[in-house]
């Protein structure tokens, strides 16, 4: 553990970690506020929506579309644009590290980093379809190009200012001047590799990403091992940042309808044709709070951190971790990038799935069939999903318990960080 | 420690407040799964008229196969007068749309008859829905054999919990018996009026009548057809009556009259019809609505 801590803190000496934490620091507030708004929106606003349905909101709430609309709204805004806010204070800290001027860095990253997201079908007249950018991509998908984009245009406009210092014609332009220069390389830069990509995908530079990771663990198939091994490495790139390139949460597999078929037949969630898919085993046990049972780490601080910033993060995160959201949660404390919590980040729904897996196998406790809501909590989704089994109920308390006693010991480990002041002091100086 | 024990309590009225009601959401939902649940299998029952055995269909079973070029399968049924059933062909493992001819050993004409055969209609069908676990089905009757599955939709049917019917079809099926007249009834249709009210609320009916002149298909009046309207009509979900003439329209050649099955695909078993299929009744487009001028 100790040896795991030193780690933490060599890593956390690197520049670009110091420079990531503190860029997501700076985002949490927006996420935050995003997050809550899309909690409500999708769980009581929503038509599929949890408490939308158990409350029956529809039927008492007068002006429902009013609302539905105005959340979508707010929700659009922010969401729309928090990779490029990532691609932004990224590069704007890093500039800063190197004693550069962070605001023209940063605006300078985010322009890039709209560059490689242009939607290059919009150009075509042909099949003009979408907007001018690939929307998709400025939301949380897309911010682990957001970091990556920021690094290093960070990093190259600070080289190329440092580099260019010693030229003379170069530092005889005011910083419009240089700023104007850097601009142009930048942008023939990210233009050119972003046209190239459009030869290969809709999708910008980040469709790409996406496109690969899927291709490598879409269809794991009805085999655990494949399932677990599909679901930590869904983890780890949640961890670094690539949300959802997998959505864990899926009703609608065929597996899933053949499996519905046969409970509704036969009045019964025993014996149904695939007791073992990712959705019996990763959505009803292994997501609650979302990708790596985040809703575990949130009692886990609960119960054993002493740190202010994490039990505040905790307390303004659990409303939307409860219904499936948990992106606050991973850019708040961050768990992005933090080594200690990726141990179990990827271990407590690993060991969930075995727990769920050998339950399902050893006929303890019946296999979800029930299509629910994704923003069904944790740990009633298998509950619901079985069509009331307590057994099942059981289990999921049982996996919550296990994953809050594997978060523990990571979440008591990192009692030890100083307490990270800068949040509020920094407050004048960003 | 105040505190503590606050927090424990709203912990707790909140965790109730959402388990209860999402518990009994989740109850409503299986039910619901349960009742609209469709079985993938969608048998079609057909039942001949009097005097025809299980094998009356063959020509229209052969010419619906030739068209839609699926192999449907076929399951035939026969009832003994004491109620014994034997079965002959079989439905065939992954074929959803199977027909299933039910026919009598007693396959006389009459009202009482027409009334013991529907309770061996339903002595079948519950075998039928017992072997064959299906929930959902369409059926088909020509001539009295339409009169056979009236009868058995409003007096035993419901018997059957579960089960809903789909599209009911009838051919030449003559309510009013052999009755020419729009104003006396005969006590068949007398019951089937005053039974209405018991049929199924969601059933689609077609009833298909043929016309070789301007009254008859030469055994049943084109009148006894259309009485129909007494026993469906503000009953079920929809009642359309179709009436079709041409070639082939003798009552014991309708089954197999192309139009009819033409009507039986569109209707019956829902097929999307290949466009010259459908067009086959229309007339050739005139040169004017070419947009040809008449006069060269």
């Amino acid at each position: 553990m100790q040896g795991l801590w030193r780690i933490n803190q060599r890593i956390g000496q690197w520049r670009a970690m110091r420079v990531i934490r503190q860029a997501l620091q700076v985002a949490y507030p927006f996420i935050l506020v995003m997050t809550l708004i899309s909690a409500i929106g999708q769980s009581c606003l929503a038509a599929n929506g949890f408490f939308f349905r158990i409350y029956h909101i529809g039927a008492w709430l007068p002006g429902l579309t009013l609302w539905r609309q105005a959340f979508q709204v707010m929700g659009l805004v922010v969401n729309n644009v928090v990779a490029v806010m990532i691609a932004f204070t990224t590069a704007y800290f890093l500039a800063r590290a190197y004693h550069r001027n962070g605001l023209a860095v940063g605006l300078l990253s985010a322009l890039a980093f709209l560059t490689l997201n242009v939607n290059y079908d919009m150009l075509d007249q042909t099949r003009r379809s979408g907007g001018q950018f690939v929307e998709n991509n400025l939301g949380p998908q897309g911010i682990f190009l957001g970091i990556l984009v920021g690094l290093f245009i960070g990093w190259l406009a600070s080289w190329l200012l440092k580099r260019l210092a010693g030229w003379h014609w170069f530092m005889q332009f005011t910083l419009t001047g240089r700023v104007a220069w850097l601009l142009v390389v930048v942008m023939v830069l990210t233009v050119a590799i972003g046209y190239g990509m459009s030869w290969l995908t809709t999708g910008g530079l980040n469709g790409l990403v996406y496109q690969a990771t899927r291709a490598m663990i879409s269809n794991p198939g009805h085999q655990g091992v494949m399932i677990l091994a599909v679901t930590a490495f869904n983890n780890l790139l949640w961890w670094l940042g690539l949300i959802g390139p997998v959505s864990l949460a899926g009703n609608s597999s065929v597996t899933a309808l053949q499996n519905l078929a046969t409970a509704v037949q036969h009045d019964s969630v025993w014996n149904l044709p695939h007791p073992i898919t990712l959705h019996t085993l990763g959505d009803a046990y292994a997501n609650f709070g979302g990708a790596g049972m985040t809703l575990a780490l949130i009692i886990a601080i609960w119960l054993g951190s002493t740190h202010a910033h994490y039990r505040r993060i905790a307390n303004q995160t659990f409303l939307p971790n409860l219904v499936n959201l948990n992106e606050a949660t991973l850019l708040g404390l961050p768990v992005l990038y933090n080594p200690i919590l990726l141990i179990p980040f990827i271990a407590a729904p690993t060991v969930n799935i075995l727990l769920a897996w050998c339950a399902i196998t050893w006929k303890w406790v019946p296999p979800m069939a029930y299509p629910m809501p994704r923003t069904t909590p944790g740990p009633l989704m298998a509950y619901m999903g079985t069509g009331g089994d307590w057994r099942a109920l059981a289990l999921s308390i049982v996996c919550l318990a296990v994953s809050v006693l594997i978060y523990l010991p990571f979440v008591r480990l990192l009692n030890q960080d100083p307490q990270p002041e800068e949040e509020e002091r920094d407050d004048h100086a960003a | 420690m105040r505190r503590k024990w606050l927090w424990g309590i709203i912990a707790l009225v909140v965790t109730l407040g959402i388990f209860f009601p999402s518990t009994a959401w989740m109850h409503g939902r299986v039910t619901h799964y349960r009742s609209n649940y469709r079985t993938p299998l969608n048998p079609t029952i057909l039942v001949p008229g009097s005097s025809a055995s299980q094998d009356r269909f063959d020509a229209l079973i052969t010419q619906l196969r030739k068209e839609t070029k699926t192999a449907h399968s076929v399951l035939k049924v026969k009832v003994a007068t004491n109620g014994q059933l034997s079965y002959t062909g079989s439905i065939r493992r992954g074929d959803n749309q199977p027909f299933i001819v039910v026919a009598f050993e007693n396959n006389h004409d009459g009202y009482d008859n027409i009334n013991k055969q529907a309770q061996w209609l339903n002595l079948a069908f519950k075998d039928l829905v017992k072997t064959y676990h299906f929930n959902h089905f369409n059926a088909l009757g020509h001539s009295n054999g339409g009169l056979i599955l009236s009868v058995f939709l409003e007096k035993y049917f419901a018997e059957t919990k579960n089960v809903t019917i789909d599209r009911l079809m009838t051919i030449a099926t003559p309510y009013n018996m052999e009755s020419n007249s729009t104003t006396s009834r005969t006590a068949i249709l007398n019951e089937l009026v005053a039974g209405r009210k018991r049929l199924p609320k969601k059933l689609t009916v077609y009833s298909v009548a043929g016309t070789e002149n301007y009254s008859s298909d030469g055994t049943v009046p084109a009148n006894s057809v259309a009485q129909g309207k007494y026993v469906f009509q503000n009953q079920v979900a929809h009642y359309t009556q179709i009436t079709v003439t041409g070639d082939n329209t003798t009552h014991s050649d309708l089954p197999q009259n192309k139009q009819i099955v033409l009507l039986i695909r569109q209707y019956l078993l829902q097929e999307t019809l290949p466009s010259k299929d459908r067009y086959q009744n229309q007339p050739r487009l005139s040169r004017s609505e070419d947009g040809e001028p008449d006069e060269p």
